[in-house]
This record gives structure tokens, C-alpha cells and sequence, in this order.
């Protein structure tokens, strides 16, 4: 075969592979740059910038938060640091997910003042209020030209006058730290601070919704924006598409968003906060599209969030990226979108409830890096390393099996004895204060120092080339090349405090109606028997013990962090006891042991438990345990063994505490309704369908979506109907993600004739029908099906010899095809469906909604008894 | 020995010598040992920080040099290189083509991103065309732009993909071809995220001045989707990738003699040279001569 037909052939596939993928100085620099920042910040003690004063305190609602909760002071910084650090992920948020991963977000339609009592109800994210609509009374802001489009929050009088400017003092310098912590090897028994500076934290002012922070672009041009935008108030030359201009179809594809040689005034970061700040459960907004600082907590998980579509804003719905990014439910994302190891794994956003009394496990073999105050005589950078200029500040790789978790309680440090299991799998496993460190990559911290080099490149089919597949970052290399990596991981245990704070403990439905009765009579009391005295009289008189029962023969030997050994037998336990030693007597059970079930034992969602990023030689491998990379593999999982290795296949055991607050339910919230927000914009509703027939396809009629209420009734009524359907699988009907708009790519060179384009060829455009299984299009290892594609056509042998000798003759018709039919590839792969799923997809699970059926044989009345039982909790 | 074979030595001694003399030094650069696989290469933050380039070494690099390196080499090479100024004024071309082990292509080299797929099914490749096409690049740096110099259109032409006569443009005091202008911009490398690089972008070629549709539009979006990034080397010479719709493609060198010559000593001497990206977080290490 000659070579065109064969580069044809690749070339071909590649395209098709990707269509269904979506579908079926040294210095040798003197830095002069006004936008380059310090190399590395100076200690926290030496010179540290300070911010400018603004007009109104941007820390104020913050510290009267602490106050109101009795946080400590070391809790209290560790709550601004998870609600306001974006520890330098704004360059990640306007530069590199854009240019380097190709998907566009369009921060103005996120955050656009004039939408701001829409906001939450399309994206599910959560105004600050300390910020106001320009113009609106009181505001300091008196147009949206000021701000350019934006909310005008505390902290904008200074930072808007350094939009186009350098020199912008970031609020997080003048962060005041925690005490030391004298236990800290670093600390030099608490007599020396050694942290790095918190200007590196970087925390800029709000955007207007929690969670996103905003940045001063001092490579912002007024003139050119003014010239694309029409005026500073709205960004409407920015996000549009060039159809306008030139009105060619393929342009209706082609948003100006795609063109980084437009700065915008500001840079976009994200906190910690943009996923886990919520409303409390105990005290919700009497409107949700204006929330008063006491209706919201930083912990519990944003149920309604929209973070993949709102990270795929920019994109249309027919962008490949789109439909891979933005079709998970709301309060769910995929964390390893951005990594993406091309499974499709959207999991729900944690909540994080009684933390103290959350499993450990001991005894795990852990490979990390430990902090020390010296390395003796190692000299060997990858075993041991200290930080320049600092007294004895050091970390040794090891492996050990004894590690702890201190947490300060109350005042009190106390020594959990293990390291906790986190993420659905159990996959994170390293410790407690690695888990948040990780956290802050999974938001685009350290992107570019540390990161985004590791990536599976989803354009590089050449297995000898970087990109082509994942690498694991390397911890010690962040830590010497990423201040920010250093300015947050020497404040973790301040956030690990905050994580064990008051703001964690349990929001229980009779103190949540407790709160609602003494809001309208402030005499009103309402307990733990009251509710039961309600439970009983909607489920049944003795429910709530029947319930209790229930649960102890059906549920506990998952959902109690007590075994029997331990805590008594199940049958006659008090799941609600207070744990006696905690300060605030917090529930001792967790309801949930964190341990490993096989996912083929749960039967839900498969392709979670088949997430990759932490096995050895992938992304997050240092992250992961050596116990968890060594269990067991399981069997029954359908997939390859090779797409089930390296200790996947399992989920955790979850927490049931206050699960009255948090359904729907399971790690992809897929049992129970469909939620929705229902904007005033239509543009930004992104409910989308998913209810199935027998044969796959949507059913024409779909049950109404459950409008979000983070009411205590509302959320409420939601637990009910979610339990309902947990408990009756059958009535659950079947879910299952399509693509909900036709998948449109623009191939080739398209010369115009007049406005139409005339492509070369006679096609230019890859067209895949709406209604296509976003799973398969997600799983579909397009990278293997090349390079085998490749084999068959010119080196067969290789290709038996790799142990594919049944898969050549498939292999070798589908490459003919193509050439012979270029047009046809989307079709061909098509008729190839099967072939595929069986060779080339990471998971072949594609309905969302079974599995869980424990209990379902449960009688009526013990249904609704387990029903009232777990509301108590 | 008689005399005459002697001198015979000698003089043979003597041209080798001068040979070698008139011979540019080769660089002395050191690059992490890697196999084929794509998990045997080093992290570029680890190669930058384990084999740093003197300036000095940067200096003695040629076009001829990195013409024998294979991809890895040079990618870890570009690696080591900081964005520098966003250049000004007209840069010789040349488009490096390595090779996969024995010759043979490697799918990166074929492919060269979805659209230039189709130029090979029409028989065409497209480094082949750029040897025969591309002569250089003018930076406007002032305006942010670049245009691409090109001195024969027949090749296209001949393929039908430039209709008419482009209007040539005035550089240098002689008439040639500005075609393919580019939007400039301090932006991702998509090899190298550490520091920035330095982008010369085709996607919205039909925005600015002096866009001719035929045979501009090949470069932009309904054409070719082609993205360059360059890193310094040094002042006057820098090293580049081309992208076509963000699928690797090929290297090429930029290179002023002008700046090369007037610079060079000074960027050797102090290593100091303006930076007009982001140039990342990483310390660069400073050595006075590379021990690879």
C-alpha cells in the first residue's frame, strides 16, 4: 500500500474515531512581561505585599460566619481558604482549558450582572451576597459599564482600577494565619513560620457567585474591547459566533470566545468552594437567587451546581467537547473531565458531614511524600528533598503502613488512627490532607507547572509521542516548581480543621424544622420526637422503630461505621447515639464504613468504579495507596481485564447522615427524579431528557423534572420520592444519557462559493445524529482503534501477534471501507457498533439508574418504615 | 617517512584542521535518555531542571544541528526554551522533517491534524508543499500580526486552490507575497504548558487587514486550522511547531541574521533577553556551560 492511501486511511479514522467518539534565567529571561509574577513569593514573613484597603471589607461576612459558628481561629482560615483560594487556577480558567483542551466557557453568560437572579436557577451556582447588581440602590457600582458586565463585589474598587494595569496586591496577602501548629516538623516546634506566603493563594474578589473568584487582566486592551464589545458592560463582540459576520453555516460553530488574542478585563478562578458551598439544610434562603450569608455552609455539596455545562458554556451544543463535558446532572461532575481518562464517570459532589467520625482504615501501605526536618546525607532530589532558603523545611519520600490523621477538635488534637478512603472508588487514599491538596489540582491549580503536561492528548495517535497517553505527575516536582502548590500545602491542616469544624456536623431534619418553626414563632420547639411523631403520622404509626429495625437487618452492614464487633449487635443499636467524646457530641455512627464493594455486588453505574486516573502510571497515581492499586480484581465485571486492573472495579459504601438533605441518590444521582432549575432564560435551561424505552430511545413522554427547592420541605419531598424509587426498582424507569443535539465537526478545506462552502472532496462535515449514547461516544478508545486500523492495513502480523488475530478481518473491511467511502465513516463505524463495544469502549454500561436493589423485596410497610428511620438521621 | 609524504600529512592535518574550523561548534546539550514508548520520555519539567542549556550552547545551535534531532530531541528541547520577545520584522523559514526510526513515517507524521488529512488524500503532503511554498515570516509586532512570505504559488495553483492573482505587497523594497496573515499572541504551548509560548494563529486569518480569501482561507478555519507556537533559542533565532487543528504537524526554525549577529554576544555574555509571556513559575537554573 502506497502511502497516501494509508495516511488517507489514518487520517480518516482518526476523524471517525473522534466523531464517534462523540457520538456511538538561568536567566535567560529577564522578566519584563507585566503580567509575570514573582518566580517564587517570599516567606510570610519577609516583606509580604499588602493589599490595598477597600471601601467595604470583603472578610467581614466570613469572620461573622466563624463567630456565629464558634469556629476556631485555625477553622476560620481554613474557611476562607476553601471558599476564596483559587491557588492560581485563573491562568488554568482563561488560558489553558481553552487553548490547550479546546473547550471555551463563557464566564459572561455565567456571571453577567443583568442575569444575576437568574443565576442560580440556570447554573445552580450561589450569588454572594455581599455582592449587587450595578445600579441596583446601595450599590457602589452605579452601571454595569464599571464593572464590565459583572456584579460589583467587596474588593472592586480596588481591583478594577488594575484591569489593564500590573501591580494588583491580591487579597490573600493579607490573609492572617493560623497559629502554628507545634507538631508540625516545619515549625520548629511552633517557634518559627516557615509557610509560604498566602499571596499565592490567590484569592482576587468574587465574581458575584460563590466559589468563583475574579482577577484584574493586566493584559486587558480597553480600546480593542471597546472596539469588539460595543462598550465595557457587556462582552457581547466576545462571546459570539462569527456566523454574524459572515454568514457561512460552519461559522454558526466558530465563537469569537476560540480567539485568545482577545484578553478579558478579568481572569476567572475557581475555589474548593465552586462545587461544596451550598445552602445549609438548617436555614435555606427564603429565595434562592438572593441568599443571606446564614443560609449558607461550605461543606455539605452544591446539589443543584451545573458545573459541566458551565464549564462547556462557551461551546455550542453541536461541539464534540460539549456533548462530552456537559451531561452530567445537576450536583454532579466529572472529575476527571479535565483529566480525562475517556470514561464516562460523572460523580455527585461530596457531602461532607460529621468528618471526626468518618472511617480510617489502618494498616494501609501508603507511598508518599512525609514532611521532615532534614535529609541527612540523602542526596537524591526524588527521595528527599528541602526547600531552599528555609531552616530544615523537608519532605522524604516513603512508604509506610502506620500513618495517622491528626484533626484539632474543638480546641483539641486528636488522632484519627489511618487514612481515610475518599472519591466513590475509595480511589484517593493517601491521607487526609493529600485528599485536599489533590482537590486543588482537580480545580486547575498548578495546571501548567505540574499538570497539564501529564495529559492523555485526545489528537496524539502515536504511541512514541508525549500526549499519547496519561503520565503521573510528580508531587515533589509541584511542590519545588508551583508556589501555589507550597502556599496551600502549608495551610492544609488549617483546611482539614475547618473540614471537622461545626460547619460540618449534621444538619438533621427535626433541628431543620425546628429552625423553620421558631422563624415564625420564636418560641416554637420541635425535637427528635416531634418528627417521629410526624414520621408516624405520614408512614405509619411505629414506623420510625420499625424503620430502625429495618435498617439494622438490611442496611448496616454497609451503611454503619460501627461493625457489631465493636459497637453491639445491629438489632439493638442506637444509630443516632451521640459520640461522647466529641466536643459538640456529634453522631458516632457515620452511617457508611467506607469500604470497598465490588461494583457488580451494588449494581449501579459501573463505569465509575472503572475510573483509571489513579492506577499506576496515570495521572493521580501518588495519590493512590498501594493497598487500594493492589485489590482484588473483580471477576464479573464485563469489561477486559486490562480496563478492570490495578484495584478498580469498586465502590465505596457511602455515608447515609442526613441523607435526607441530599438526594437524589447514588454517585451519578440518578435515582430518584430528575432535578431541574427551569431559568427565566430559556438559552441556559440544560435539562435534558433521559428517560428510555426498551429499544434505547427517549420516550416521547418524559416525567416532569422536579424544579430545584432547597427548602426543608422541598428537599424532603425529594428524599421521599427518591427513596420510593431506591426501594421499587421497577418504578424507576430507565435512564440513560444521549447526546442531545446533532454532533456537528467541520472537517477539511471548505473553499466559499458566494457563502456556502464547496469543501474539497465533496465533504466537509461530520454529522452525527442527536440521540446518540453519550457513553459509548465518551468510552470509545478512538487512540487503540487507529493504531490497530493502522496494523491491519500495513502490518498484520504485528496485530496477530499482539493477540488481535480475530479482530483482523473486522479491521481490515472497516479500513477498506473508509477508503473507499470516505463520507460513509460515521455510517461504517456505525454498522460497527458491536465490534466496537466489545474491542474498543472503556465501559459498556450505558444505564444509569439500576442497580442498588437492596431492600426492594422489603414489604410495603417496612419500605416506609426504612423510609421514616433514615429521615431521623 | 620520505618529506614528501610529510607534507602530504601535514597539509592533509592542515585542511582538516581548517575543515573543522570553518565548521560552526556543535552545541554541547544534553537530553534525558527515552525509548519509544510514550511513558519512557521524561517530564519536560524534569529536563529542564536535570540538562539545562547554557546560553552559550544556545548560542552555537543551527538549523543544520536541529535538523538531525529526532522529535523527542527536539521537543525537549523547545522545552527548554523560554517564549523571549514577540519578534519584529522578517524571520528566514525552514521547516525541520524528522524522521521516524529507519525513515519511516510515524501516524503523527501522517496525520498532521484532521484537516490536512485531506490534502493527503489528494495526494499531497503537506511539508512538501511548505518546502515548496514558505520562505519566511514578517512580524508586524506592533500590530500583533504575522504574514507568511511567499515567493511561488504555482504548486497550489496547480492543485486549484488559489484562483486568480493575490495581490503581492511591498517588503523590503521588492514586490512578494504577504499571504496568510496570523493573529500574534503570548498564548498555550499545547506541548508545554510550564511557560508560555509565543502564537501565531490562522483561525480568524480572515479578520485582518490585507486578508485575501484565495489562498488566505487555507490557513484559517475553513482551511488547514493551522497554529503556530515558537520559543527563542536565541535572539533572532527561534524554534517553532506548527499545528494543523491542534494535531502536531512539523518543527521549523525562524531565523534574522541581523538580530542573531547584533545580539548574540550580549545574550551570551548576561543571558538576559526580554520576555514578553508568562515565563511560568518554574526557577530556571543558570550554568555556565552544560555537563550532559
Amino acid at each position: 500500500m502506497k502511502r497516501t492511501p494509508l495516511a488517507a486511511l489514518a487520517a480518516l479514522v482518526v476523524i471517525a474515531a473522534v466523531a464517534a467518539h462523540q457520538f456511538g534565567s538561568r536567566p535567560v529571561g529577564d522578566v519584563l512581561a507585566q503580567n509575570a509574577p514573582p518566580a517564587a513569593s517570599p516567606p510570610a514573613m519577609a516583606g509580604q505585599p499588602k493589599p490595598e484597603a477597600s471601601l467595604i471589607d470583603q472578610d467581614a461576612p466570613y469572620h461573622e460566619a466563624c463567630a456565629r459558628q464558634g469556629l476556631s481561629q485555625s477553622e476560620c482560615v481554613g474557611r476562607l481558604i476553601w471558599f476564596k483560594a483559587t491557588a492560581g487556577n485563573e491562568r488554568f480558567h482563561t488560558y489553558t482549558f481553552q487553548q490547550r483542551i479546546g473547550v471555551l466557557v463563557d464566564w459572561f453568560r455565567v456571571l453577567r450582572a443583568d442575569q444575576r437572579d437568574d443565576r442560580f436557577w440556570a447554573w445552580g451556582i450561589i450569588n454572594d451576597p455581599a455582592c449587587c447588581k450595578p445600579g441596583d440602590p446601595d450599590c457602589p457600582a452605579k452601571s454595569a459599564e464599571e464593572t464590565y458586565g459583572f456584579d460589583w463585589c467587596p474588593g472592586d474598587d480596588v481591583l478594577l482600577k488594575y484591569v489593564g494595569k500590573p501591580g494588583y496586591v491580591d487579597p490573600a496577602c493579607g490573609l492572617q494565619d493560623a497559629p502554628l501548629d507545634a507538631d508540625d516538623p516545619h515549625s520548629k516546634g511552633g517557634q518559627r513560620d516557615q509557610r509560604h506566603s498566602p499571596c499565592d493563594l490567590k484569592f482576587g474578589t468574587s465574581t458575584g457567585a460563590l466559589g468563583l473568584r475574579k482577577f484584574p487582566n493586566p493584559r486587558f486592551d480597553a480600546a480593542k474591547w471597546q472596539a469588539l464589545n460595543g462598550g465595557n458592560a457587556s462582552w457581547s463582540g466576545f462571546a459570539t459566533s462569527k456566523f454574524a459576520a459572515t454568514g457561512v453555516d460552519s461559522d454558526q460553530r466558530a465563537s469569537k470566545l476560540a480567539d485568545a488574542s482577545v484578553e478579558p478585563p478579568f481572569l476567572i478562578g475557581t475555589t474548593c468552594g465552586s462545587c461544596h458551598i451550598a445552602f445549609d439544610p438548617l436555614n435555606p434562603p427564603a429565595d434562592p437567587a438572593h441568599p443571606k450569608w446564614e443560609n449558607i455552609k461550605g461543606l455539605i455539596g452544591n446539589q443543584y451546581t451545573r458545573m459541566s455545562e458551565l464549564l462547556g458554556s462557551g461551546m455550542p451544543k453541536s461541539a464534540l467537547e460539549y456533548q462530552m463535558f456537559a451531561h452530567a446532572r445537576p450536583g454532579v461532575t466529572d472529575t476527571s473531565a479535565l483529566s480525562h481518562d475517556q470514561i464516562n464517570n460523572p460523580g455527585t459532589i461530596n457531602a461532607l458531614i460529621n468528618l471526626a467520625q468518618r472511617p480510617v482504615f489502618k494498616g494501609e501501605t501508603v507511598t508518599k511524600w512525609r514532611k521532615v526536618t532534614t535529609c541527612g546525607d540523602q542526596k537524591d532530589e526524588a527521595k528527599c528533598w528541602c526547600e531552599p532558603g528555609r531552616d530544615g523545611k523537608c519532605w522524604q519520600m516513603s512508604t509506610r503502613d502506620d500513618d495517622t490523621t491528626p484533626v484539632n477538635l474543638g480546641g483539641q488534637k486528636v488522632v484519627l488512627p489511618g487514612v481515610h478512603h475518599i472519591l466513590k472508588g475509595g480511589e484517593d487514599s493517601t491521607g487526609a490532607l493529600e485528599a485536599i491538596q489533590r482537590v486543588y489540582f482537580n480545580i486547575g491549580s498548578c495546571s501548567e507547572q505540574c499538570w497539564v503536561n501529564h495529559f492523555s492528548d485526545m489528537r496524539q495517535v502515536d504511541p512514541e509521542q508525549r500526549g499519547f497517553g496519561q503520565t503521573p505527575f510528580n508531587v515533589g516536582q509541584c511542590r519545588r516548581d508551583c508556589p501555589n502548590f507550597r502556599a496551600v500545602e502549608d495551610r492544609l491542616q488549617t483546611i482539614l480543621d475547618f473540614f471537622a469544624s461545626a460547619e460540618s456536623d449534621q444538619t438533621d431534619l427535626a433541628a431543620a424544622r425546628a429552625n423553620e418553626r421558631r422563624a415564625r414563632q420564636p418560641a416554637a420547639a420541635y425535637s427528635a420526637s416531634d418528627l417521629a411523631a410526624d414520621l408516624e403520622k405520614e408512614f405509619g404509626k411505629g414506623a420510625v422503630g420499625r424503620g430502625q429495625a429495618v435498617f439494622a437487618d438490611n442496611c448496616a452492614r454497609c451503611h454503619s461505621s460501627i461493625p457489631e464487633s465493636a459497637g453491639g449487635a445491629f438489632a439493638t443499636r442506637d444509630f443516632a447515639a451521640p459520640n461522647e467524646a466529641h466536643p459538640r457530641k456529634i453522631r458516632a455512627d457515620f452511617l457508611g464504613n467506607d469500604q470497598s464493594t465490588p461494583v457488580t455486588e451494588v449494581g449501579t453505574f459501573r463505569c465509575r468504579a472503572l475510573h483509571s486516573n489513579h492506577r499506576a502510571g496515570h495521572l493521580y497515581m501518588e495519590y493512590a495507596s498501594d493497598s487500594m492499586r493492589q485489590r482484588a480484581m473483580v471477576a464479573d465485571i464485563p469489561e477486559r481485564n486490562e480496563l478492570k486492573d490495578g484495584g478498580r472495579g469498586y465502590l465505596r459504601n457511602v455515608s447515609l447522615v442526613n441523607v435526607w438533605a441530599t438526594a437524589p441518590f447514588m454517585h451519578n444521582n440518578a435515582i430518584g427524579p430528575e432535578i431541574c432549575g427551569k431559568p427565566a432564560n430559556p438559552d441556559n435551561d440544560f435539562h435534558r431528557a433521559r428517560y428510555v424505552g426498551a429499544d434505547g430511545k427517549l420516550l416521547a413522554s418524559q416525567p416532569d423534572c422536579l424544579r430545584y427547592d432547597p427548602t426543608v420541605d422541598g428537599r424532603f419531598e425529594l428524599y421521599k420520592r427518591s427513596m420510593h424509587e431506591l426501594l421499587h426498582p421497577k418504578e424507576r424507569g430507565t435512564k440513560r444519557t444521549l447526546t442531545n443535539a446533532d454532533l456537528i465537526i467541520d472537517v477539511g478545506i471548505r473553499p466559499l462559493e458566494g457563502k456556502t462552502e464547496k469543501p474539497l472532496l465533496g465533504f466537509g462535515q461530520v454529522r452525527i445524529p442527536a440521540g446518540t449514547s453519550a457513553g459509548f461516544l465518551n468510552g470509545l478508545q478512538h487512540k487503540q482503534l487507529v493504531a490497530d486500523l493502522f496494523l491491519a492495513k500495513r502490518h498484520p502480523d504485528k496485530l496477530e501477534a499482539a493477540g488481535k488475530k480475530n479482530q483482523l478481518a473486522t479491521l481490515q473491511a472497516m479500513a477498506d471501507e473508509v477508503l473507499k467511502q470516505p463520507a460513509r465513516f460515521v455510517d461504517i463505524l456505525r454498522e460497527r457498533r458491536d465490534f466496537l463495544s466489545a474491542n474498543y469502549e472503556t465501559c459498556t454500561e450505558e444505564i444509569e439508574n439500576a442497580g442498588h436493589r437492596f431492600g426492594e423485596d422489603l414489604s410495603e410497610a417496612d419500605k416506609k418504615a426504612l423510609t421514616a428511620f433514615l429521615a431521623t438521621l | 617517512m620520505t618529506m614528501k609524504k610529510a607534507a602530504l600529512l601535514t597539509l592533509t592535518a592542515a585542511l582538516a584542521t581548517l575543515a573543522a574550523c570553518s565548521k560552526p561548534e556543535p552545541p554541547n546539550i544534553g537530553y534525558a535518555p527515552y525509548d519509544k514508548g510514550y511513558q519512557s520520555k521524561m517530564d519536560l519539567a524534569q529536563v529542564d531542571y536535570k540538562y539545562p542549556i547554557p546560553p552559550a550552547e544556545l548560542a552555537k545551535i543551527t538549523p543544520d544541528y536541529l535538523a538531525k534531532l529526532e522529535q523527542e530531541q527536539l521537543d525537549q528541547l523547545y522545552a527548554r526554551l523560554a517564549a523571549g520577545p514577540i519578534p519584529d520584522g522578517a524571520f528566514d523559514g525552514r521547516i525541520l522533517l524528522p524522521r521516524g526510526e529507519s525513515g519511516k513515517f510515524r501516524l503523527t507524521e501522517i496525520v498532521g491534524g484532521f484537516s490536512g488529512t485531506l490534502l493527503h488524500l489528494k495526494g499531497l503532503v503537506i511539508e512538501d508543499i511548505g518546502e515548496a511554498l514558505w520562505r519566511g515570516k514578517v512580524f508586524y509586532r506592533d500590530e500583533r500580526v504575522l504574514r507568511n512570505r511567499i515567493e511561488d504559488l504555482s504548486i497550489l495553483k496547480k492543485m486549484g486552490l488559489v484562483e486568480g492573482e493575490p495581490k503581492k505587497m511591498q517588503y523590503g523594497g521588492k514586490e512578494t507575497w504577504l499571504l496568510f496573515p496570523a493573529k500574534l499572541y503570548c498564548g498555550q504551548s499545547l506541548l508545554d504548558a510550564r511557560r508560555e509560548s509565543i502564537i501565531i494563529d490562522y483561525f480568524f486569518t480572515d479578520e485582518i487587514p490585507g486578508y485575501q480569501e484565495s489562498p488566505d482561507y487555507l490557513a484559517g478555519r475553513r482551511g488547514l486550522k493551522v497554529r503556530d507556537e515558537i520559543r527563542m533559542i536565541r535572539p533572532g533565532f527561534y524554534l517553532g511547531r506548527a499545528y494543523l487543528d491542534r494535531g502536531f504537524a512539523l518543527n521549523f526554525t525562524l531565523y534574522d541574521k541581523a538580530t542573531d549577529e547584533r545580539l548574540r554576544d550580549e545574550f551570551v555574555k548576561t543571558g538576559q533577553v526580554q520576555e514578553d509571556c508568562w515565563p511560568g513559575t518554574q526557577a530556571r537554573i543558570t550554568v555556565a556551560s552544560s555537563k550532559p
